[in-house]
């Protein structure tokens, strides 16, 4: 099924089987992927959660001197103002939104749009513009694509349309190929006559951290990576055109660029799970290693490191302790693994979707405990209290808002989008961090006067008591 | 109206005004019926920015939400928002349900009023607010959810309803857009209160649907800014209650004694009582000032400055700055959405301070005007939002955030209102001012 031919990709849930809602034995799961599709499941109670507009709005405001033109009300460029936290982002970084008013979401604002277009490149010279469409607009079809063709001939800058919709697929990481294979679309060249020595290392979400370790272990093989899209400005995608080879930090975000860059540009993809956890780092540099030639280097190099990391090692922090995790897969299944390497134990694991990538890491924790359970879900607060309170938790890992409701059941939490994870400095910066938050329990007991607002009864039911088969 | 296109918009749109609302009142659950991510553009785009939000029963994050997907939008989705009501009261206890509309159940046609009403008829305590997205801001989000609360909640009486003596309702401070809403709203109660009155601040700790349900019954609405006049004049409407437009947020002591005057006059307040307060204060305030007089002319004080912000908070503390402090006003940027008509009659105070100085309000929303206004306004104290904070340390000039987003400091209690809210502004302006001293 080909992501790149339509204006949006086909959703997740076609191409992939998808996954966003499901409580129960990760076995019963697998075996449900392995006799063909699998049941899809709704919520009959939900949450808040992250869409495709608001994971497409991520990936591009991490693109270097670009602009972005939300289209639609107001409130669907609210995400944007997170960018006043992130670094290298003072002011805000550079976007404009449409507001539409009722009438212009029923009559269209193409008018509008092609103001707000205007205004930015006169204004900035960014070097692209994308105009994102919203659910406003993906409902009453205004025409983005006359006024970008009309404007990107007019003002000689490239202006790349996404079409986001809020409602096409259930999993915001849907939010990742719909931005990528519109960057892709544009920018990406046809297979180069020359080919350079680099290698495409594909980040999106990673911190600058993350990424400094993970380039630092390229260096150590000899190996120059060209780090892109996010940080990177569109320059990098030509450039990336030209690779020996693309690898990915995070196969489920970074999907759709590497078949793209290996489709379109014949550079070849490499996906291995996350490195993150020693077998993982282990794994993903002997993939790098062996499509370059140099498995006995990257073998070398994973000893030596393993070596610094012998003492922590031997120490086991974190031992003893049950963890939960609520991460995106990739990194679930690398931290489940980094948790035990330093001595904890798993308790549980919610992922924000599941799907045919990851049937491997599924079949792994399979191995490891027969009878594990995994909760699919994104941003649902309420199931994941409910099974935490349950199991016995000393350490919450997460990445959403319901993490402090978490810290209201008296669990020490830690936020793991602020704490490195990839590579052996990751090893080592989870262990301290993990460790710290299990010691120091304070500001969680001193939320715990306070419960999470669910009922006493929702904590007595099960926690699939809300998923449901869906009725086709 | 078709409002512009703007650059870096500082204001969410009616469903985030409306969730900022009814989080702000314990024992309310809103339910969004919308797509997935109306709630989290709120949870990433709105809460981190305008001020720590304190726990109450039955708040997020994160949210109750429909989260309706394709099916919905062709079919539409009043089933699945009956699902999602029925299953939200028992998963999430709470006094009063509302439901917030989006922009795509919207345009769907939903019908919420039949769903709502069904869902009363079963017993549940729910009502609902059409919120979507293109309705315009935050602000009209509040008066929206204000509107809904008054409506539904109360009923309209055969005979008039007799108002307690002396009971004042606060309206138009709205939650996380006014970074200080908590501030402002306990200080204000706390102040009202030393003068005899009973304040009913609706929103905050403390607040509850009942406080909602006895609005009817106040002697006077304080209205704190633009975005309170519509509740007003509903409730002036419905119940006859009498109400007051203050022009904005009293800071110092010229404009709360303005204040206390004006309530002493319209409630017929103890003059004795009042005045022994205003007294009292008033001479804690001038001693602390006095205190600031060795740095003020160490340091540099009296500079020109910019400030960017709601109408409210500007005026009050410009007014504060200018007269008290003796500061010069270079710009004045008015940041929420006002029609031309509210521009010209509702700023006419914040003119008449910057008369003097040949200043006059600008209003925008635009982050890049902004931008350009504060550059060449030759300032020496930026005064606005995180938006502005680069542009302080381009013109290496000091800098305090007061308006939303805000992104470099913690509120949790702070306010700017009556005389110890100006003496923490005091504070917050020296600071700032002390902190880019050179060392």
């Amino acid at each position: 099924m080909s992501t790149l031919s339509g204006r949006a990709p086909p959703s997740r849930e076609k191409r992939l089987d998808t996954l966003s809602a499901y409580l129960g034995e990760a076995r019963a799961l697998l075996q449900e992927f392995d006799r063909g599709e699998p049941d899809q499941r709704i919520r009959t109670f939900s949450q808040s959660t992250p869409d495709d507009l608001f994971v497409a709005l991520q990936v591009l405001a991490g693109v270097r001197g670009a602009a972005i033109v939300i289209h639609g009300p107001r409130g669907c460029a609210s995400s944007q103002l997170g960018r006043l936290q992130a670094t290298g982002q003072n002011g805000g970084g550079c976007w404009v939104v449409t507001n539409l008013s009722q009438r212009e979401t029923i009559l269209g604002a193409d008018g509008k749009l092609r103001d707000a277009i205007t205004a930015l490149h006169r204004r900035h010279r960014p070097e692209a513009i994308f105009v994102v469409a919203t659910p406003a607009v993906a409902i009453n079809n205004d025409d983005i694509l006359s006024v970008v063709d009309q404007l990107s001939d007019q003002l000689a800058t490239p202006i790349v349309p996404v079409f986001a919709s809020g409602f096409a697929s259930k999993s915001a990481v849907q939010g990742y190929d719909l931005a990528l294979t519109s960057l892709v679309k544009e920018f990406l060249t046809e297979k180069p006559d020359h080919s350079a020595q680099h290698v495409n290392l594909l980040s999106l979400s990673e911190s600058v951290e993350d990424r400094r370790e993970i380039e630092r272990l390229l260096a150590a093989l000899a190996v120059e990576a060209h780090t892109f899209p996010s940080g990177a400005g569109i320059d990098a995608f030509r450039h990336a055109a030209t690779a020996r080879l693309s690898v990915a930090l995070n196969a489920d975000q970074a999907i759709s660029l590497g078949d793209a860059l290996q489709s379109v540009a014949g550079v070849p993809f490499l996906s291995p799970p996350s490195p993150i956890g020693l077998a993982a780092i282990e794994h993903w540099l002997a993939a790098v290693g062996a499509a370059i030639g140099k498995e006995k280097d990257a073998r070398e190099l994973h000893a030596r490191e393993v070596a610094d990391l012998s003492r922590l090692l031997e120490t086991r922090p974190l031992r003893g302790a049950r963890v939960y995790l609520s991460l995106d897969p990739a990194t679930a299944f690398g931290i489940a693994d980094l948790v035990q390497d330093l001595g904890g134990e798993i308790a549980g694991i919610s992922v924000e979707h599941l799907d045919r990538l990851h049937l491997d890491s599924l079949r792994a924790l399979i191995d490891r405990a027969p009878a594990a359970m995994i909760h699919v879900g994104h941003a649902q607060g309420f199931e994941e209290l409910n099974l935490v309170q349950r199991l016995g938790v000393d350490l919450y890992v997460g990445a959403s808002g319901h993490l402090a409701q978490v810290a209201h059941l008296g669990i020490a939490c830690l936020f793991l989008p602020r704490v490195p994870v990839v590579g052996y400095k990751g090893v080592a910066s989870f262990a301290r961090d993990a460790a710290r938050a299990i010691r120091n329990r304070g500001f969680f007991e001193t939320l715990s006067a306070r419960r999470p607002p669910y009922s006493a009864q929702w904590f007595q039911r099960s926690a699939h008591w809300h998923i449901k088969q869906e009725v086709r | 109206m078709n409002a512009p296109f703007i650059e870096r918009s500082r204001s969410g749109c009616a469903l985030h005004g409306a969730l900022a609302t009814l989080g702000a009142i314990e024992g309310v659950v809103p339910i969004v019926h919308s797509t997935a991510g109306c709630g989290i553009q709120y949870q990433r785009g709105v809460t981190p920015f305008g001020g720590a939000v304190p726990s109450a029963a039955g708040f997020g994050p994160p949210l109750s939400s429909s989260n309706i997907g394709e099916k919905h939008v062709v079919f539409g989705g009043s089933s699945r928002l009956r699902e999602q009501l029925k299953n939200s009261v028992k998963v999430v206890p709470g006094d009063l349900y509302v439901v917030v509309t989006g922009c795509a159940t919207e345009m769907v046609g939903d019908d919420i009023p039949a769903m709502t009403k069904e869902g009363r008829e079963q017993g549940f305590p729910v009502i609902h607010a059409n919120t979507p997205g293109f309705h315009g801001s935050v602000h009209r989000g509040y008066e929206i959810a204000v509107r809904a609360l008054v409506e539904q909640l109360t009923a309209v009486p055969d005979t008039p309803v007799a108002p307690v003596p002396g009971v004042v309702n606060l309206l138009g401070v709205i939650p996380q857009q006014d970074v200080f809403w908590q501030g402002l709203l306990s200080g204000l109660s706390q102040l009202l209160s030393e003068i005899g009155l009973t304040v009913n601040p609706l929103l905050g700790l403390g607040q509850t649907v009942d406080s909602w349900k006895r609005v009817s019954r106040a002697d006077l609405n304080l209205v704190l800014s633009p975005w309170g006049r519509d509740a007003a004049i509903l409730l002036e409407q419905r119940y006859g209650t009498r109400w007051l437009d203050i022009g904005g947020v009293p800071v110092g002591a010229a404009a709360t004694a303005r204040l206390l005057d004006l309530l002493t006059d319209g409630l017929r307040l103890n003059t004795g009582v009042v005045d022994l307060f205003r007294l009292n204060e008033e001479q804690v305030l001038q001693a602390k000032l006095a205190g600031l007089a060795p740095l003020y002319f160490a340091s540099g004080f009296q500079r020109d400055f910019a400030i960017i912000g709601e109408l409210a908070l500007v005026s009050g503390i410009t007014e504060f700055l200018v007269a008290t402090l003796g500061l010069m006003p270079k710009l004045a940027v008015v940041t929420d959405p006002l029609v031309e008509e509210q521009r010209a009659a509702l700023a006419a105070p914040l003119r008449g301070i910057l008369a003097p100085f040949e200043t006059e309000p600008l209003f925008t929303e635009d982050a890049a005007e902004i931008a350009d206004l504060v550059r060449a306004s030759d300032c020496e104290l930026v005064i606005g939002s995180a938006f502005e904070r680069s542009i302080a340390d381009e013109l290496d000039v000091p800098f305090l955030s007061i308006s939303f987003p805000l992104a470099d400091r913690l509120v949790l209690d702070r306010g700017y209102v009556g005389y110890a809210g100006a003496i923490a502004l005091v504070e917050d302006i020296g600071s700032a001012i002390l902190g880019r001293r050179p060392s």
